[in-house]
């Protein structure tokens, strides 16, 4: 699994103070006027049209035809399988799952992580529990760890979507807490504490604000992460058998032995999730950038 | 066969040494690479290398063994009966074999030219030592076949009489070939022959004997220059190395680059033409002596009713799934008996024919309705198991899942990780079982096996338990005069058909793929279980040139 982008370091580098500084409309100005910024949500547009409108733009792959690992041509736009199946259509349907998967289980990681995090930000007797949790979650192996769970239930794309997640929130808690620790030992906090707000309060309506880029920062690499875990997972065979998804097309390549005379097989289902995760890391890199005073002249 | 951990205990197991194996598999990348030893070689020291997908997992031939496994192992340790190229048996070790007392006794008559590696002869105690161990230790599937024996003697170096309870007509088939005969000089002082590993010093009899394993990369071969079943009574090759490749992809490829000279697993059906231009490689094809189906699980309220199982048999489109998953290189079935075994399929029954509209019609005059209008029958909501890693079969799951839509049936797909479903089907958790049958050597075994309520074979996967199919599997198994038996067979398969306990989907060709410029004098035999790999075959491989 790769390490987060945005460091701890960094991200207690952004003091929440400059954030009203950088307003929010300039600050998506900011990011659209950059191309890589641009390009990269440009792409996840893209990516969602498809999955959105699968069904009108190929039929679900299904059946078999004569046309047996054809390369690809004007008919079949990336080639056949061998049961004759477009790789086009799967490509499209199987955009539906790894965005699914990577939206919800990242979702999931972000809610999880968002509340442990602010909890160790805030409480100090939830925080020795919490980071000694955070770390043995990031201390064990994860990739062994999910294949093992997701071969004791019964895969489907929600099960997969849950052990996911489950296994990416440390990351998010550690992030969002070292962030809330700055910003909670600022006087503003100290003055909320003492005309009688709860610590209820504190944490949703002070320090929460005040970390919301950094969720956004973490929504789109954790998706990016999790949609490579599907990947895997459903290439490894533990994927939803029902779903089309990249993985599953990487699978039955290298299942029915065609990996070396099938390139288009393995190219176009690899290019789609080369693209989505590049085109979330980059627009999450971008977006953490217009928040960095540094840059920003701040 | 105790069973001591639950089914759940069992997945947590399995889950366990899935993680592990893959936390291992990470590492084990590219343990084939920079390999030294080569092929090549002047007459009587040439190696043999070839590929296998698994490893090894146990050396003990009197236990039950995987793929792998018996590669090695029946080429160390002889069995009395082979099956030759015809999927008939063959005398190895046994010259012949008859029938006396009203076939209550089966008598073996051995050659008495096969030597242990360490210069003993294989002798009459040998075999009756090696059936006595696996009686008292209930030792692989070879026990079940034993279940008639009394008595064993060998009054002789080279004879061998099993006593029987009553007769058997398949008897001396079934253990012929199925049984491995161990050295009892060696095996005798290993105590329980159920937890003996076997898994250095070998001493065996069969044309090459393991020198060296390397779990995870190679098992390397000697020949025994002492074997009478080669041509000039000893193997023409002086090595055989198995190597291990996980994935069947990159075999093939080291199959071309000249990294190995034969595929031990088939070449799959889809990827046949990797090899279409190339010169030096040549394809063999043999028959299966298993099969593919789907059984009915009969504890499910559903399945346990014939109108739903012939209706999920309507709703098969086994022509198409012939024609594109297997590429046109298999045959259709009508009942359990495999048309391999000429003599007993009987040719009068018909598949069930591909017709979603009249699965449909039986569905609704068995009473299923479709109150909400979706196009399938409420209630029916029936999973189809099978092992994710077997390339045709999920093919097929998938396609019968979309066909059976069309019959108002709603299927769905649990196709999940070997092991995973391995200890399913052990626990009987699933509604229809898609797999594959590997290698019935008669059909008698296989009825006992498949349909017996006391499932002596631990494979009736339909958990049948019915009366009427025990008395007629019985009564078969006590006939001894052959056209009676002949005919209680062909009416079992009837039976069953009628009843469409399963539906069988094809039986397979299987195309190995070797070196045609380094090797020649395979004898390949049906199956993917035997092939290119067996004893025999081995013995008369010669290097070219």
């Amino acid at each position: 699994m790769s390490a987060p982008l945005v460091t701890e370091a960094e991200a207690a580098a952004t003091a929440p103070a400059t954030e009203p500084a950088v307003g929010t409309r300039s600050a998506w100005r900011t990011f659209f006027r950059q191309p890589s910024g641009l390009l990269a949500a440009a792409v996840l547009v893209v990516m969602v049209l498809l999955a959105v409108f699968a069904p009108l733009i190929a039929d679900e792959p299904g059946g078999t035809s004569p046309d047996v690992l054809r390369s690809p041509s004007g008919g079949h736009l990336f080639g056949t399988d061998d049961l004759g199946q477009d790789i086009f259509a799967q490509v499209v349907w199987g955009t539906r799952t790894s965005l699914l998967i990577g939206v919800a289980a990242s979702l999931i990681a972000i809610v999880l992580g968002t509340a442990i995090g602010l909890a160790s930000a805030y409480f100090r007797r939830v925080d020795a529990v919490g980071t000694v949790v955070t770390d043995v979650m990031l201390a064990l192996p994860t990739l062994p760890l999910m294949i093992m769970l997701a071969a004791i239930v019964n895969p489907s794309v929600w099960t997969l979507t849950v052990i996911i997640g489950v296994f990416a929130w440390p990351e998010v808690a550690r992030l969002i807490r070292s962030q809330g620790l700055v910003v909670s030992a600022m006087p503003y906090i100290d003055g909320a504490r003492v005309l009688g707000a709860s610590g209820w309060r504190i944490v949703t309506r002070e320090i929460l604000p005040a970390v919301v880029p950094l969720i956004v920062v973490s929504v789109l690499l954790t998706a990016s992460r999790a949609v490579i875990s599907e990947a895997g997972l459903s290439f490894l065979g533990l994927g939803d058998p029902d779903a089309w998804s990249w993985g599953r097309i990487l699978l039955n390549a290298q299942r029915s032995g065609v990996v070396a005379i099938a390139w288009w097989q393995t190219l176009f289902p690899s290019l789609a999730i080369l693209l989505l995760v590049l085109a979330a890391t980059v627009a999450g890199m971008r977006f953490n950038d217009i928040r960095d005073p540094r840059r920003n002249g701040g | 066969m105790s069973r001591t951990f639950s089914g759940r205990t069992r997945r947590w197991r399995v889950a366990v040494a899935l993680g592990a194996a893959a936390a291992l598999g990470l590492s084990g990348c590219g343990l084939n690479e920079g390999n030294s030893s080569s092929g090549e070689g002047s007459g009587g020291d040439a190696v043999l290398r070839v590929g296998t997908t698994t490893d090894v997992s146990n050396f003990n031939p009197l236990q039950s063994l995987s793929k792998t496994d018996s590669w090695i192992l029946n080429a160390m340790y002889p069995h009395l009966l082979r099956i030759d190229e015809n999927a008939k048996k063959a005398p190895e070790l046994a010259k012949e074999y008859t029938y006396t007392d009203g076939g209550k006794t089966a008598v073996f008559t051995l050659r008495d030219d096969f030597t242990w590696t360490d210069g003993k002869p294989v002798v009459a105690e040998d075999v009756k030592f090696s059936a006595e161990s696996i009686m008292k230790y209930k030792l692989g599937n070879v026990a079940a076949k034993l279940t008639w024996v009394t008595s064993i003697e060998a009054p002789d170096a080279t004879t061998v009489k099993f006593h029987l309870s009553q007769p058997y007509a398949p008897f001396a088939e079934g253990v012929g070939f199925w049984m491995s005969i161990v050295p009892k000089h060696i095996f005798e002082g290993a105590g329980d022959l159920s937890k003996f590993a076997n898994d250095s010093n070998w001493v065996g009899a069969g044309p090459f004997v393991l020198e060296s394993a390397t779990k995870g990369q190679r098992y390397v071969m000697k020949r025994n220059d002492r074997y009478p079943l080669a041509p000039g009574g000893k193997p023409a090759v002086g090595k055989v190395e198995f190597r291990l490749y996980p994935d069947v992809n990159t075999m093939m490829l080291a199959l071309r680059n000249g990294d190995i000279d034969l595929m031990g697993t088939p070449v799959p059906a889809s990827a046949a033409k990797t090899f279409a231009n190339d010169s030096k490689i040549k394809l063999a094809k043999v028959g299966a002596l298993g099969f593919a189906h789907l059984t009915y699980n009969m504890n499910n309220k559903d399945l346990a009713r014939q109108e739903v199982r012939q209706a999920l048999s309507m709703a098969v489109d086994t022509k198409s799934i012939i024609s594109s998953v297997l590429q046109g290189d298999a045959r259709e079935m009508s009942g359990p008996i495999s048309p391999i075994f000429a003599d007993y399929d009987n040719t009068e029954i018909q598949p069930y024919p591909f017709d979603p509209a009249g699965a449909k019609a039986k569905l609704a005059a068995a009473g299923y309705k479709d109150g909400d209008g979706d196009g399938l029958f409420d209630g029916l909501d029936l999973g189809v198991a099978c092992d994710q890693s077997n390339a045709n079969i999920t093919r097929v799951v998938q396609l019968f899942r979309e066909s059976a839509a069309k019959a108002g049936i709603k299927l769905t797909n649990e196709c999940v990780e070997r092991n995973t479903f391995l200890s399913r089907t052990k626990d009987g958790e699933y509604d229809i079982d898609a797999s594959q049958w590997g290698v019935f050597d008669n059909p008698m075994d296989q009825l006992r096996s498949t349909y017996l309520s006391s499932n002596p074979g631990g494979i009736n996967y339909n958990l049948l338990k019915s009366p009427e199919i025990d008395r007629l599997i019985d009564d078969a198994a006590g006939t001894t005069d052959p056209a009676a038996f002949a005919t209680k067979i062909k009416n079992i398969d009837k039976v069953v058909h009628e009843q469409a306990y399963l539906t069988p989907l094809y039986v397979e060709n299987f195309q190995f793929a070797y070196n045609a410029s380094k090797f020649t004098g395979f004898v390949a035999s049906p199956s993917d279980l035997l092939g290119m790999v067996t004893a025999y075959s081995l013995a008369q491989v010669k290097p070219v040139g």
